[in-house]
């Protein structure tokens, strides 16, 4: 399938491998590319994650994604440069994996994940134990070519409903194909979760800004997030409302709750805080 | 394995701190989490939630709860097919789950019922439990 182990994958190489203990990789952001979420380097600290968990339980199940405690954002990663990933995994089993991890560039965390949990389900479900089982193998051999990934399209959010600087609905149209589906997964393609929390987190620092003690900062970035549950998948075409609120705002920073939601039922939740750019991190 | 009896007085012990990690988890107010309010069809919770809780309460108690220890300890020392045959509980299984959640009223706990269920049973008290015995076990230890 065009697409597989190419078009949503974020490790090029595992250098170390303990199978559900711990592991080490890398992966190179290609230099063509537009635009690398910051919630991506989450992505790629996860499926290495997910990598090592799945040696450890010879490919039957693979984690998803689940609950995220805190992810701690100290800086970006661009086009053409290389994004080391480790992980240590804390608890492996049939039910879940949790596990913390960071990714670095020359030695500087760039973020940091902690008590993370991905509920396990049968791998045949989302990819051939088989191929996933190759793949794994090349990356813990020569590794996978670097600039594989070219980029996702921009996931466009609908505002509905606004009341500046305290809250905002919004609808998210999940694109009925794109190509990170092929690759997320080959066997039931759903919207990957780091994908929403990017999309929350440009419409949480769009309405921080309209706060008061933000208004004159020269832009926002996000610095933490916590506490993400998603509680269900999102498949292609499906449609989102997304919900933003304002917690509280000072002239450091911002905190804002965030929910989508999707047929009236809850998809994920999360808090996310923002801080003008540069603000001394 | 024949366990001490676990004392309102040490559920009581426990409750407002398991009632408010579970409103955190749950996104609800912490007023409607009642002792017995069945956490799935009372408050919304999904298995994910499940997941959460226990990951919450061993970090705010300082504890380890093995996943699936609820279903493990309330099999006790029946074996598996004692307990459930192709996934239906047993009558001594449901006897067992009837002892071993005692806060849940005794009719809900009936044939046929299905071992995937027993999730839909707990309530925070069962939670109040499972960090009481976790908190035991880590004392043995010590």
């Amino acid at each position: 399938m065009a697409g597989r182990f190419a078009a949503f994958s974020f490790v090029d190489r595992i250098t170390s491998l303990a199978p559900g203990v711990r592991a080490e990789g890398f992966y190179l952001v290609p230099a063509g590319i537009a635009r690398f979420a910051p919630s991506l380097m989450a992505e790629a600290v996860g499926q290495l994650a997910a990598w090592a968990a799945m040696a450890r339980l010879d490919f039957r199940l693979r984690p998803v994604a689940g609950l995220a405690a805190e992810t701690l954002y100290r800086g970006r990663i661009a086009p053409g440069e290389r994004l080391d990933l480790a992980v240590e995994i804390d608890a492996c089993d049939d039910e879940a994996i949790a596990y913390r991890g960071a990714a670095s560039r020359g030695g500087a965390c760039l973020l940091e994940l902690d008590q993370c949990v991905g509920p396990m389900l049968p791998m045949a479900e989302f990819d051939s134990p088989e191929a996933m089982r190759e793949d794994l193998a090349t990356l813990c051999g020569a590794g996978a070519p670097s600039g594989r990934f070219t980029g996702v399209p921009e996931l466009a959010c609908r505002i509905v409903e606004h009341a500046r600087g305290e809250a905002l609905r919004a609808e998210l149209e999940v694109p009925a194909a794109a190509a990170f589906f092929a690759d997320h997964f080959p066997r039931r393609p759903v919207l990957p979760g780091t994908l929403l929390v990017d999309c929350q987190a440009t419409l949480a620092q769009r309405l921080a800004r309209e706060a008061a003690p933000l208004q004159d900062a020269p832009g926002l970035e996000t610095t933490r997030v916590c506490d993400v549950k998603m509680r269900s998948f999102v498949s292609p075409g499906q449609l989102l409302e997304i919900r933003v609120a304002l917690i509280e705002a000072t002239a450091a920073g911002a905190r804002l709750s965030v929910a989508a939601r999707a047929d009236g039922k809850g998809v994920a939740t999360a808090r996310i805080e923002v801080a003008p750019t540069g603000g001394g991190r | 394995m024949q366990q001490q009896a676990i004392t309102n007085e040490e559920i009581e012990a426990v409750f407002p701190k398991v009632a408010q990690i579970i409103a955190d988890a749950l996104g609800c107010d912490v007023d409607q989490v009642k002792r017995d309010v069945p956490l799935i069809e009372g408050l919304d919770a999904e298995s994910i939630d499940f997941l959460d809780l226990v990951f919450r309460l061993e970090r705010a108690f300082g504890v380890k709860i093995p996943r699936g220890k609820i279903v493990e300890d309330a099999r006790g020392d029946l074996s598996e097919a004692e307990f459930e045959q192709k996934g239906v509980l047993t009558e001594a299984g449901l006897a067992r789950l009837r002892e071993f959640l005692s806060e849940v009223p005794a009719d809900r706990i009936a044939a046929p019922m299905k071992a995937a269920d027993i999730p839909r049973l707990f309530t925070p008290e069962t939670f109040c439990k499972v960090v009481i015995r976790a908190q035991r076990v880590a004392q043995a230890a010590a």
